[in-house]
């Protein structure tokens, strides 16, 4: 108890010191993690929107698969990427092994499912009379889009964050892929993982903290977005 | 505004296990209102969906006067010329009058669309009611918003899917004096509705969807109270004329 009461008061100091190797594992956390995310979104979003308004060949297998894919293990995706990335792989000539790219590559696969599942509900749950509403108003599929994107956007965040929350916490595919190496690609996950392996303790439950603290931050961010768009009946 | 007329033909829809209608020929006219009777489940919906252009028929065929065309082929014609109003009508995140605006052709001023919303806010009886949220409005109101982007809209079919469906009696008056004007404005309606004695001054043909066919249906008797009341007129001014 002493152990893990010392430890955590070293975990604060380290945070409110300003750590510079601490910090700076925290930024390529959330770099790695921003641009997987944002590079998921849009066509997560499309193949949701797709999979609840069309009716098409092979929809409900798609559907069945992005389910099935949201309890893909972390290391299984590291691990088809790196035979991808790896000198023998497909991909190989892209060089992209150990790096942040890697780790990006391997985060979009992560969240995707979970983007296109959660949106899927969201779009679902959405009211047809919407689209069909905005047609009829000779509003062009375009802009129609746009419009139900808008009207189910509490739904989406929460499938953005649930993806991000995911990505930002795993440590197998960073792990696999990037090489936890330090200045490079090493991030809070991986970090944990390693000083914990070292007895560091510390260092793991400051970076801990980190996530615990965004992850809060992010649901308070949601509860407030979801408070203001209370459904009227 | 231009007279127009759409007959459909041969319409059929099957779901797997199901035929709900089968080989239904109706016509839409301007100036003239459809009354659909039937059962729940007989499939008026379905029907006014189909002749809108949202839902696809298992056959049928459509004539806008220049001969015949099978419905798949013209149904991105009939989502554009057929305004389809649901029971509870969609009213987008925002105002009454962000609401309006969206039947508003793009590129228009700010000055003439405000004024055009003005208008239709003064048409529709919706007055004082701009800058609530749609979403939040009374059914009765959201029906006059939707009968409001028709008419901003300049829809020259409107099919109502059971438009006096969970309103009070006020709404429902309301409601039909819109349709009036609609209609007095050479616009095509197509109503289905239980509750259509409020419409009843409104209709010129009836027709009851049942066991898969149309059939012609005649207007329904005044209600007994009705018709003692009128009788009670009838007589006092008999009484006075002596």
């Amino acid at each position: 108890m002493n152990t893990l009461g010392a430890a955590t008061l070293e975990a604060f100091a380290l945070l409110f010191r300003g750590d510079a190797g601490l910090w700076e594992i925290i930024g390529i956390s959330f770099r790695v993690s921003c641009a997987a995310i944002a590079i998921a979104i849009p066509p997560a979003v499309l193949a949701a929107f797709a999979l609840a308004h069309f009716e098409f060949p092979g929809r409900r297998l798609l559907i069945s698969l992005s389910n099935t894919l949201l309890s893909l293990p972390a290391v299984v995706v590291g691990l088809t990427v790196y035979l991808l990335l790896s000198r023998q792989g497909p991909l190989g000539d892209w060089r992209l092994l150990f790096t942040q790219p890697a780790m990006v590559l391997a985060q979009i696969l992560l969240a995707f499912p979970i983007l296109v599942s959660m949106g899927h509900a969201a779009f679902q749950a959405a009211d047809r009379r919407a689209w069909e509403t905005a047609r009829m108003l000779g509003i062009p599929p375009a802009r129609t889009f746009f419009m139900v994107v808008g009207e189910v956007r509490f739904g989406l965040l929460a499938a953005m964050l649930a993806g991000f929350g995911r990505i930002i916490a795993e440590v197998g595919a960073s792990m696999m892929v990037g090489g936890n190496i330090l200045h490079h690609t090493r991030n809070i996950p991986t970090a944990i993982a390693l000083e914990t392996s070292k007895g560091n303790f510390s260092q793991g439950i400051a970076l801990g903290i980190v996530l615990l603290v965004m992850a809060f931050v992010l649901n308070m961010l949601l509860q407030y977005f979801q408070g203001r768009g209370r459904i009227a009946l | 505004m231009s007279e127009i007329r759409i007959r459909y033909t041969e319409l059929g829809k099957s779901f797997a296990r199901r035929r709900l209608f089968e080989d239904l020929s109706l016509s839409l006219e301007s100036g003239a209102a459809l009354l659909l009777g039937g059962e729940n489940g007989a499939g008026k919906t379905t029907l006014l969906r189909i002749l809108a252009g949202l839902e696809k028929p298992s056959h049928g065929l459509v004539d806008f006067g220049a001969g015949e065309v099978a419905w798949q082929r013209c149904r991105k014609i009939l989502q554009r010329r057929v305004m389809y109003l649901h029971q509870a009508p969609y009213m987008f995140e925002g105002s009454v009058a962000r609401n309006l605006e969206l039947a508003l052709p793009r590129g228009l001023s700010k000055s003439r669309r405000d004024e055009k919303i003005r208008r239709a806010l003064e048409w529709a009886r919706l007055d004082g009611l701009s800058g609530a949220r749609a979403k939040t409005l009374s059914g009765g109101e959201k029906q006059r918003v939707s009968l409001a982007r028709a008419w901003l809209r300049q829809s020259k079919i409107l099919l109502l899917d059971e438009p006096a469906a969970n309103m009070d009696r006020e709404s429902q008056l309301r409601t039909a004096a819109l349709l009036r004007r609609l209609k007095a404005a050479r616009v095509a309606l197509a109503l289905a509705s239980h509750n259509h004695e409020v419409f009843d001054e409104l209709i010129d043909r009836r027709l009851l969807l049942e066991d898969g066919k149309l059939h012609a249906a005649r207007a329904p008797a005044l209600p007994e109270n009705v018709t003692r009341l009128a009788a009670g007129r009838l007589r006092r001014a008999a009484k006075a004329r002596r």
